[in-house]
């Protein structure tokens, strides 16, 4: 059995202009060899599945952290005190928001910094709770738990169940695609609105500066019903 | 057989040692790859060194847009002046400032001024070249209302609305050439007392980005680290300046301050301080005095701070103003409860240190907070417990549980604070969330505090405040502001709600005597329960519910009443003794703008009640609204709107001084600032002759930044840009993505190396 030599250490080298293409050429004789291309592909597989844990994970912090959340929250109805989800956490579910039409339901968190939105929709700082006078913003990810915004239709019922167990209806009147940093939302604007918003595209891959809205107005209050308070995590 | 098994090893061997070096080479490039990509956004971000935000600016500028979105060029400032009345208890300013577009073109710019804490403004005027622009108080959206108005009949106003507590902002459109900006406003703060010294303090310092004073040109930093130095003549060009009469357009990279403080204490005064300045009084009568700075305009580049005490023997302990406005009369009461000594209540403590080591504290900053630190350990009790946490955006709390002050655990936080640096962002509310928490219980006899060092630059107050009401239980929350230009709103707001106290340290030569006086607020009983009666009647009292009193600090209760009559009793209970002192009213003295004072801290009080949600949001606007319009206060729901009211002048006229709807300051004469243009006709101000080159360099490096347009803009749609979205896209598809053709890749890359094997296998 021959096996391809590996290259002398005293071979010269060919001399080019950039360094990169120089350390790329320098590593050429090791990459043919058979341990170097087995080397090669072990780190590429390395990083293959690294990096596909780490996407997996994202998505399953934010299962896992609704499965968590909705506990907390039926204790805060049930206390009328905030919980916190986990020992460690920095924030607390603020309400739960429903969308009887398509079964989807997520608990909303305080605040909306990155550290919140991993775990579920952020209730944008500086915006009033909903039900009050003004405009509540919550703003999630597109490809966890906003994900269904994709099928809200004008029209639709929206229905958030407030720590305080107040339960709002609202009804979504229009859709929208803005800049990030243009919304052209008043927080104080009069009458009682609801503002659902993600990013856009909402296919896309890659992060953008537009944010697709979903708009919706008060339209009556609910009753709290005891089932609510204890019901399980649905998707 | 051996020796070919000993080649065979060699040559194994030898395949190793380069597969080896091959790996590091392969590891080795990897590394620069990533190197490179890391280092070159850090280069990027030394560039933009002008750039600054209204969110940055720590006094008052005008803003001019530039070609940068969102981010503006500070104008150069001609001359500022600070004129503060001190009635009895409460202080009104008037500051006027000039600034002056610098480029040959058109441009739009934003007034900000940020106030002091508890301030209130109410009027503004300003002269935009030869427009006369004056503000009015209305609600919020009737003055957006107007303001679209005044927009679509081609008027050009401003709106003006409070973004955060205490910083204001105006936008000033259409700034012509070279033309001047005259802005006026006057607000109104109370005095504060403490421990029979009054204070009052003149947020000056300019933003840290751009500075056009030649300060940095004329010190030497040898031997100073991180580049701060004292400056021995803070006034290089002292030569030129020539007051009282000030040009204010012949000394443009100067920027030069006066302030003026005509002090009305109520009582005679004693010794009277200005910490940062040196100053010249004038003694008017006993109890009144002018103070003026010793030698003329300053650098704005620290805080004016002034205190004042009384006359030894008339040393007050009760201080009552009044005034009548309209149907009602407003009373002012301040009351120090009378000081007793420690009694047998020697409860130990329980306390926990929190120390910011963010970014923002570098410089003398951090210093003082190590000082102040380090003098607190040393004042610990054997029989307290203490815990340290340093905070920036990570978190390290020092021992597990709150540990006994003894010689081994001080020593070891005394290497734990010596070891402190200042880096890293901000992030207060886990080490808030983390000092707060009780493990002792109130079954404990422990008398619980924190102590929180910081500069307080954050930007999400409200969840900080939530999280203190949350979490409150027994601890009593004292706020330590550090540096120069502290965040005085969020420290004193946070007090509020923790119960304690606010102290400022503004050097390091304050820091022992300011920790010796909240040291001493600490260690003494503290007045409970604290009732007021009026006997004619109830007033309206602010605040609602009395805060718990601390050594040498007044009550201060602002009242409004139908008729200034009788007496008012003020009930306690001091180092656990009943404590009852009745004041009658005619003897209050008279004051000025106490109705406002009153108005805010209404306003105040309903705003922390919306906030602990013991009202509700509506029930709150709606008492806030009539508050905020009866007495011309800029709130949440009000704003000052900006009308321009230039009278209609024949062409070619200019504008005149009858014209002029306010007082220019002393020193400012009218020719000078609104005279003609310069003898060479240019429309831009004489530039002094021996400006050094490095001024000229800031200065060119300010102009090139604009971005001014050849005539005047037609006006903007001012439309509110709303609410700020955070970022909502993950990056988990794309790693998915990515991983799965990485692990693609390294599958096929097996493949074929099995078919090369075995394809050499065949020969």
């Amino acid at each position: 059995m021959v096996r391809a030599s590996p290259p002398h250490p005293g071979e010269p080298q060919p001399r080019c202009g950039s360094p990169l293409l120089r350390g790329v050429i320098s590593m050429m004789p090791f990459v043919s060899t058979r341990r170097g291309s087995l080397a090669i592909a072990a780190m590429l597989g390395l990083c293959g599945v690294v990096l596909c844990g780490q996407g997996l994970w994202i998505h399953a912090k934010a299962v896992l952290a609704q499965i968590l959340l909705e506990r907390a929250f039926a204790q805060t109805l049930a206390t009328g005190k905030a919980v916190k989800p986990w020992s460690w956490a920095d924030t607390w579910p603020e309400a739960r928001i429903e969308v009887p039409r398509l079964g989807k339901s997520a608990i909303v968190l305080h605040g909306s910094s990155g550290q919140a939105l991993a775990f579920g929709p952020g209730h944008v700082e500086r915006t009033p709770n909903a039900g009050e006078p003004g405009t509540a913003v919550y703003a999630a990810h597109r490809d966890t738990h906003f994900a269904f915004l994709a099928d809200v239709a004008i029209g639709d019922e929206v229905r958030v169940t407030r720590q305080d167990g107040a339960v709002f209806r609202f009804r979504v009147t229009q859709t929208a695609v803005v800049p990030w940093d243009a919304s052209d939302i008043d927080p104080l604007a009069p009458g009682r609105r609801l503002v659902l918003a993600t990013c856009w595209p909402l296919d896309g891959k890659f992060a953008s500066p537009l944010r697709y809205l979903v708009q919706a107005e008060m339209i009556g209050t609910a009753a709290l019903d005891s089932s609510q308070a204890q019901r399980r995590f649905s998707r | 057989m051996s020796a070919a098994a000993a080649s065979t090893i060699t040559a194994f061997r030898f395949d190793q040692a380069t597969d080896l070096r091959g790996i590091a080479r392969v590891f080795g490039f990897a590394a620069a790859v990533l190197a490179a990509f890391a280092g070159a956004p850090a280069a990027r971000a030394t560039a933009a060194s002008v750039f600054v935000s209204p969110g940055d600016m720590h006094s008052g500028a005008l803003l001019l847009r530039s070609t940068q979105e969102g981010r503006y060029v500070e104008a150069p400032r001609l001359g500022t002046d600070v004129d503060l009345t001190v009635s009895g208890p409460t202080a009104r300013a008037r500051v006027t400032q000039i600034f002056q577009n610098p480029t040959n073109g058109w441009i739009e710019a934003v007034y900000v001024y940020p106030l002091p804490d508890d301030s209130a403004v109410d009027t503004l005027k300003m002269i935009v070249g030869e427009r006369i622009i004056v503000g009015d108080v209305k609600e919020r959206e009737q003055a957006r209302r107007d303001y679209e108005i005044a927009r679509a009949a081609g008027q050009k106003t401003g709106l003006l609305e409070q973004e955060r507590p205490n910083i204001f902002t105006s936008s000033v459109a259409n700034i012509g050439p070279g033309e001047t900006v005259l802005v006026q406003i006057e607000y109104q703060e109370p005095v504060r007392q403490s421990g029979g010294e009054f204070s009052l303090r003149v947020p000056l310092v300019v933003a840290p980005r751009y500075n056009p004073a030649p300060l940095v040109q004329t010190v030497d930093f040898s031997g100073r680290d991180h580049g701060w130095a004292t400056v021995s003549d803070p006034v290089p060009d002292r030569a030129r300046i020539e007051p009282p009469v000030l040009d204010p357009r012949s000394n443009p990279p100067i920027n030069p301050v006066a302030i003026t403080v005509h002090l009305q204490a109520g009582f005679p005064l004693g010794e009277v301080k200005s910490h940062h300045h040196a100053v010249r009084t004038e003694t008017v009568a006993p109890d009144n005095q002018i103070i003026k700075l010793a030698e003329g305009p300053v650098p704005a580049d620290r805080d004016f701070e002034l205190t004042w005490r009384a006359a030894e023997s008339a040393a007050p302990s009760v201080g009552l103003f009044h005034e009548r406005l309209g149907e009602a009369d407003y009373a002012l009461v301040f009351v120090t409860p009378p000081a007793v000594e420690r009694s047998d209540d020697k409860r130990p403590r329980e306390i926990v240190f929190v120390i910011d080591n963010s970014g923002s504290m570098g410089g003398t900053s951090i210093v003082q907070a190590k000082a102040s630190l380090m003098y607190a350990l040393g004042r610990l009790q054997p029989s307290d417990r203490f815990n340290v946490i340093r905070f920036d955006n990570t978190m390290d709390v020092l021992f597990g549980d709150t540990a006994p002050a003894d010689p081994e655990h001080l020593a070891r936080a005394r290497d734990f604070v010596a070891a402190i640096e200042a880096h890293g962002g901000t992030e207060m509310v886990p080490p808030m969330q983390t000092a707060l928490t009780d493990r002792r219980g109130a079954g404990e006899n422990y008398l619980r505090q924190v102590v929180f060092l910081t500069d307080g630059e954050i930007g999400n107050e409200q969840q900080l405040f939530d999280t203190i009401s949350r979490m409150r239980g027994r601890s009593r929350l004292f706020m330590v502001g550090i540096g120069s230009a502290p965040n005085t709103f969020l420290m004193t707001r946070a007090a509020e709600l923790g119960r304690g106290t606010f102290t400022h340290i503004g050097s390091v030569a304050q820091v022992e005597e300011r920790m010796r006086t909240l040291f001493d607020k600490l260690e003494s009983p503290v007045a409970t329960n604290l009732t007021a009666t009026f006997s004619a009647g109830p007033g309206d009292v602010t605040p609602a519910v009395f805060p718990d009193l601390y050594r040498g600090e007044p009550l201060v209760i602002a009242a409004k009443l139908a008729k200034l009559d009788g007496t008012l009793e003020i009930k306690g209970t001091v180092g656990g003794r009943p404590w009852i002192v009745t004041l009658p009213l005619s003897g209050a003295a008279e004051g000025a703008g106490l109705s406002k004072l009153w108005a805010r801290r209404k306003i105040a009080d309903l705003e922390v009640a919306r906030t602990m949600q013991e009202v509700a949001p509506e029930e709150a606007d709606r008492r806030i609204l009539p508050l905020a319009l009866d007495h011309h206060l800029v709130t949440r729901l009000t704003s000052l709107i900006a009308i321009d009211k230039t009278p209609s002048r024949p062409e070619g006229a200019h504008l005149s001084r009858a014209e002029l709807p306010l007082n220019l300051p002393a020193g400012w004469d009218f020719e000078k600032v609104f005279g003609e243009k310069d003898s060479d006709g240019e429309g831009r101000p004489a530039v002094a002759p021996e400006t050094r080159r490095a001024d000229n360099g800031a200065y060119a490096q300010v102009v090139a930044a604009l971005a001014p347009s050849a005539k005047p803009l037609p006006i903007q749609a001012a439309a509110p840009t709303g609410v700020a979205l955070p970022r909502t896209a993950t990056d988990a598809e794309l790693r998915l993505f990515a991983g799965l053709a990485l692990c693609l890749t390294s599958l096929l890359l097996l493949a074929l190396r099995r078919r090369a094997a075995r394809a050499s296998a065949r020969f």
